[in-house]
């Protein structure tokens, strides 16, 4: 298992690891994915940006990992620029689809960021293996990404992501693709793995659920244009069973963000 | 080899089929002629025209004993000149050292393609051109050409069939290095890796399936191209030279003994790709056996 994540002194401050100041988002087509957006997300937080379809909540997330740039505002990772945390491998991506490549073993897959930065190749197996460990998925090393079912291959891009043990981990609607049942367990083991590592976590998703049973706040997203409706904190206690979704205050948490969808026009809310 | 044997059966029925076509319609092919021959009492070691259909001197249609027979004087002596061995081994160096010239020129322009809107736009339709030029009018002119500097015998055939081969392999692999998906690409830049490691990790490997669909269109291309560089050209070996020759004789079985084995020849060089492509990609060689998997308790060998 992963050592419990211990912050450096700089993040230990008030300054936030994430912090976005009236950043908008025209596209050349003219339309306003994100207008005026202000966030500020502290050290080991767990961010849902919830919304429906159009709201920007996966146009904020690629402007945060600097895979597009605002038309106006600021950003700072961790005190840099998009672009400099970007290089500095500050955080780690994990995607819609696992983008696994086929031709690589699940080790080998886990490996491609630290042979990408220069590990040193003594260390790239270790650290692989650790990480498929850590996702419960240390038995099927040496599989190919196509044996493996769809939340599997979610949980090695997942350990791909972890491999170079960035600060922050970037999940845009990672379990959107999956059946309501393996989406339940990955979010409990991806809570565990939040537990465990500390790192902060960005998540993107559409389902009201799984944003109040994983979050520590929630970022209510409206579109047309996109903006930040509201931020609703989540103070279910940690940490949380299958029996947290049962609870009266998961469903008053629940029904809080329902309404604040409702309000900024997001009727057309899909879960 | 246990790969092989699967193809082998399916094979042979077709082959069973086509010669059970093939026999009425040689009947039918040459009877008129036997007939005609019979009429202008020629000496003929026959009687009835459908008796001496099979054994015309030079018949419409040869019979498949005659094939037979004529297999037999073509392979043998196997060292012979003047035997399809050796000449079909000529025309396969010739065929392969193209593939590879073209694999290797190929991939550049493929490269080129990817990397640059600017060299697709000026070069592509020169290309385009340069392969629709027939390659009987332009192999004698190459052949020429590159005689003024010395080179000489095989290698002017294979620089030949590199110009046909070189087509599909680099529009194949262009295609192959623009595969990856848009997500795939993303996740590199938030490695913040470079475009030669893109390339490296991603691009390259993505194109292999793509450049193996393309050697084997490519495979076939050269072969045709050596042969007719070969026919049309002043050549002293090979598959090309047999058939200009037989045909100078008006020597119809042995022109269809020879296509014949230019056709299994293209057979050999496509299932070697095969073979080498199933050796390099070893992920999509346990996917594509996952489904004959349960038809027997027979143990996979694996190269």
């Amino acid at each position: 298992m992963m050592q419990p994540h211990i912050p450096s002194p700089s993040s230990q401050t008030n300054h936030p690891i994430v912090s976005v100041r009236d950043v908008s988002m025209i596209f050349p087509t003219g339309t306003v994915a994100l207008q005026d957006a202000n966030l500020e997300i502290a050290q080991g937080e767990f961010i849902s940006l919830i919304g429906p379809s159009g709201c920007g909540k996966t146009t904020l997330l690629r402007l945060l990992a600097d895979l597009i740039q605002p038309t106006s505002g600021l950003i700072r990772i961790g005190g840099k620029s998009p672009e400099e945390a970007r290089k500095s491998r500050a955080y780690g991506y994990v995607f819609q689809a696992p983008t696994l490549m086929e031709w690589r073993t699940v080790l080998a897959n886990v490996m491609l960021p630290l042979e990408v930065m220069n590990f040193p190749p003594s260390e790239r197996k270790a650290r692989a293996e650790k990480m498929l460990a850590l996702v419960g998925l240390e038995k099927f090393a040496r599989h190919y990404p196509w044996q493996l079912s769809g939340g599997m291959q979610q949980r090695v891009s997942i350990a791909r992501a972890l491999a170079f043990d960035p600060q922050l981990l970037f999940m845009d609607e990672p379990f959107g693709a999956l059946d309501e049942i393996t989406r339940e367990n990955l979010n409990l083991e991806l809570l565990r793995l939040w537990r465990e590592t500390g790192k902060t976590v960005i998540f993107v998703t559409h389902s009201i659920p799984e944003a109040v049973f994983l979050s520590t706040r929630i970022v209510v997203m409206t579109p047309r244009p996109g903006k930040i409706e509201t931020l609703i904190p989540v103070s279910l206690p940690q940490p949380r069973t299958f029996d947290t979704r049962e609870t009266t205050e998961f469903f008053q948490i629940a029904t809080e963000v329902r309404e604040a969808l409702r309000k900024g026009h997001g009727y057309e809310v899909t879960e | 080899m246990s790969r092989v044997s699967p193809n082998l059966l399916p094979m042979l029925v077709v082959a069973a089929v086509a010669l059970a076509l093939y026999w009425p319609l040689m009947y039918l092919a040459n009877i008129p002629a036997a007939q005609r021959a019979l009429d202008t009492g020629a000496a003929l070691p026959c009687k009835t025209a459908v008796e001496c259909a099979t054994q015309l001197r030079s018949p419409v249609l040869p019979s498949p004993q005659q094939l037979w027979q004529g297999f037999g004087n073509l392979m043998f002596p196997l060292n012979s000149h003047n035997a399809i061995p050796i000449n079909a081994a000529v025309t396969a160096l010739e065929t392969i050292v193209g593939l590879l010239l073209a694999a290797i020129v190929g991939f550049f322009f493929a490269i080129g393609i990817v990397a640059s809107r600017a060299f697709e736009r000026s070069l592509l339709p020169w290309i385009v051109a340069s392969q629709t030029v027939p390659i009987i009018a332009i192999a004698p002119m190459l052949v020429v050409l590159l005689g003024q500097y010395g080179v000489q015998g095989w290698i002017p055939k294979a620089i030949i069939a590199a110009y046909i081969a070189f087509f599909p392999i680099a529009i194949g692999v262009a295609k192959g290095l623009r595969s990856p998906d848009p997500l795939s690409l993303d996740l590199m830049k938030t490695y913040h890796a470079s475009n030669w490691q893109t390339y490296l990790k991603l691009r390259f490997p993505a194109s292999i399936p793509y450049l193996f669909t393309a050697f084997k269109v490519a495979m076939t291309a050269a072969l045709i191209g050596a042969i007719v560089a070969e026919i049309s050209t002043i050549s002293f070996q090979g598959i090309g030279k047999m058939l200009a020759e037989n045909s100078r004789a008006s020597d119809v079985v042995a022109m269809w003994v020879i296509m014949l084995s230019s056709a299994v020849l293209g057979i050999l060089l496509v299932a070697l790709v095969n073979w080498i492509e199933r050796l390099l990609t070893p992920w999509r060689r346990a996917r594509l056996l996952a489904p004959t998997k349960p038809t027997s308790g027979r143990t996979e060998v694996s190269p």
